[in-house]
């Protein structure tokens, strides 16, 4: 199912080329949007919200022209931006109430709505304090919430990871993992770091200076540069040595040598060499290349 | 060991079936949230103190005028002079409670947040005008009203003044509407809330000065044709100038106001410019 969709979209400012034809496709589940800042990333969202036209070509978000049906689009799309945009004076309770009437939601519904999604997000009793005492981390939390309040379709994410120390990032991309496969809401994050996209989409859309770089599923991109680290209590060079002549592709990295997957047959093979050898083997994993590698 | 009683469920994520109202609903929930806010109400203990004192100083007149009524059998305290001889009330009203409704969306960053939903920056723009002009109202007709009750109730030698309260109430509307335009478009330039309440009330007290001064420069030099239009600069005497000529009332102070349509021009001028400039500034942050 396509949830949204571009075909040569262009954005020219003044001084600028924010989008330069950009055509992409996104499909339900998580997709990342990665592109350095300044890629275009923002500018993409605000013209799929219909806020901004675009210079050239077209969108659709769930099957509707930003250019003219903006309204219903953001009606059942939600958007959490990158900077801070909460007022410190109201509690989280009283806010979200407030953003989900401003959806459209009738009074009790948004109240109802309100307090299900602050749960959802982790957000406990200090829901009834005023937002400008919370911690970098509550204060993401409630920002995804109003996004989540009026149950969209679709949810667009600006780096929702921004601030966040290294739990808060976990507990955030599982929180974004867990919106995208069991709340069953489509969501789009945009990301300037790839090693946090890769544990939490299906589908990776890299942008940069307004052009589409690369669009592939999150499977295609690890699976192609799949390699196995192998570690061995002596004789790592015999072993390296072994299996470059059985045809592998081998790098020794300090205590480990790291093997490219060529086909099933590369198990095999490595299996054996180490039983030829009469090595003692320490350790033997599969490491996913990062994304990050494949767009060197 | 005893069982554990209270356990929560966790029932997992629900979808929202429920109606979806349209922009219309949105821009009212805001209008209502924003008249609250003016007042203070679902806010802090801290934010309702300006507003309820300034409304008790705008009761007091009424009330001590009813008391008059009733023991001295007197006429009651001018309905379409109201406005005027509570200026400074008024005016502090507007500008302590203008920025409370712009300043905090516009320093927060909120306003993206509104954006990406279905109510327009038209409907933004205009349920915080609406919600000030409701509230200078509420600041403004209830005393009125407070007084005309009174004045029902007690029984006067002479005739209602119903005339007068009616003309006062078209009064105040207009009052409201001008008022608001431009306290919101003054506040809404600076997203502090302190630079908002002090560039109103240095608005008014301009106003207040220059009208004075001019009038009386001109009025020495034999100039009566220019003072009485220069009279005008103050905002309440504009509005005053206009309920005369449109209800047929007395001028406060039996003032020579400029008559037929020229003071109603300029107070719809006035408004136009000040709506025109708030559009301006929240297409810039729409921009940005």
């Amino acid at each position: 199912m396509t949830i949204l969709a571009t075909e040569a979209l262009t954005k020219r400012y003044p001084r600028v080329t924010a989008l330069d034809r950009l055509t992409v496709e996104v499909g339900a589940g998580v997709t990342g949007l990665v592109g350095a800042n300044g890629a275009g990333k923002s500018t993409l969202i605000k013209i799929l919200l219909g806020l901004v036209p675009a210079s050239e070509g077209s969108a659709r978000v769930l099957g509707l022209d930003p250019a003219t049906q903006g309204q219903e689009i953001r009606r059942s799309v939600g958007y959490m931006p990158e900077h801070d945009c909460l007022p410190p004076d109201q509690s989280a309770t009283e806010f979200i109430v407030h953003m989900a009437r401003m959806s459209g939601l009738p009074r009790i519904a948004a109240r109802e709505r309100a307090a299900d999604t602050l749960r959802h997000v982790g957000l406990q009793e200090e829901r009834y304090r005023p937002i400008g005492g919370y911690s970098t981390g509550m204060k993401q939390r409630v920002k995804l919430a109003q996004a989540l309040v009026h149950d969209p379709k679709v949810i667009f994410l600006d780096e929702p990871t921004n601030g966040l120390d290294p739990q808060g990032r976990d507990e955030m991309l599982r929180l974004v993992h867990r919106i995208g496969t069991e709340f069953g809401i489509s969501v789009l994050v945009c990301s300037h770091l790839l090693g946090e996209l890769e544990r939490i989409c299906d589908h990776v859309i890299v942008i940069d200076a307004g052009q589409l770089l690369r669009s592939s599923a999150i499977g295609e991109l690890t699976q192609a540069s799949q390699v196995i680290s192998v570690e061995v209590e002596e004789g790592l060079e015999k072993l390296a040595a072994r299996l470059t002549e059985t045809g592998e592709t081998v790098v020794v990295e300090g205590r480990s040598l790291t093997v490219q997957v060529r086909a099933d047959e590369t198990y095999d093979l490595l299996r054996d060499a180490v039983v030829d050898l009469d090595l003692n083997l320490v350790r033997l994993e599969q490491r996913h290349a990062r994304i990050e590698d494949v767009f060197r | 060991m005893s069982q554990p009683t209270g356990v929560i469920h966790d029932i997992g994520y629900r979808h929202y079936d429920g109606p979806r109202l349209g922009r219309g609903a949105g821009a009212v929930a805001l209008f209502v949230y924003s008249l609250r806010g003016t007042f203070g109400l679902g806010r802090t203990f801290k934010s309702k103190i300006m507003p309820f004192l300034l409304f008790g100083a705008m009761m007091l007149p009424a009330v001590v005028s009813i008391a008059i009524m009733a023991l001295l059998k007197q006429a009651p305290m001018s309905y379409t002079d109201y406005a005027v001889f509570m200026q400074p009330v008024i005016a502090i009203f507007l500008a302590a409670q203008s920025p409370v409704l712009v300043a905090p969306d516009l320093r927060h960053r909120v306003i993206p947040l509104y954006l990406s939903r279905p109510v327009t920056i038209v409907d933004y723009i205009g349920a915080k005008f609406a919600a000030m002009i409701a509230a200078l109202l509420i600041l403004m007709v209830v005393p009125l009203t407070v007084q005309f009750v009174g004045e029902l109730l007690i029984d006067l030698p002479m005739p209602l003044h119903t005339h007068e309260y009616l003309a006062a109430l078209g009064g105040s509307l207009l009052n409201a509407v001008l008022l608001a335009s431009i306290g919101l478009a003054l506040a809404s330039f600076t997203p502090r809330r302190g630079l908002g309440v002090a560039s109103v009330i240095a608005f008014y007290m301009f106003t207040l000065a220059a009208s004075a001064v001019l009038t009386g420069v001109l009025e020495s030099e034999g100039h009566r044709d220019a003072s009485s239009w220069s009279i005008l600069l103050n905002p309440f005497f504009l509005v005053n100038a206009v309920q005369t000529n449109l209800f047929g009332t007395q001028p406060v102070e039996g003032l020579p106001f400029p008559s037929e349509a020229g003071p109603a021009l300029i107070l719809l001028a006035v408004v136009a410019l000040a709506l025109a400039g708030l559009y301006a500034r929240y297409r810039k942050a729409l921009a940005a």
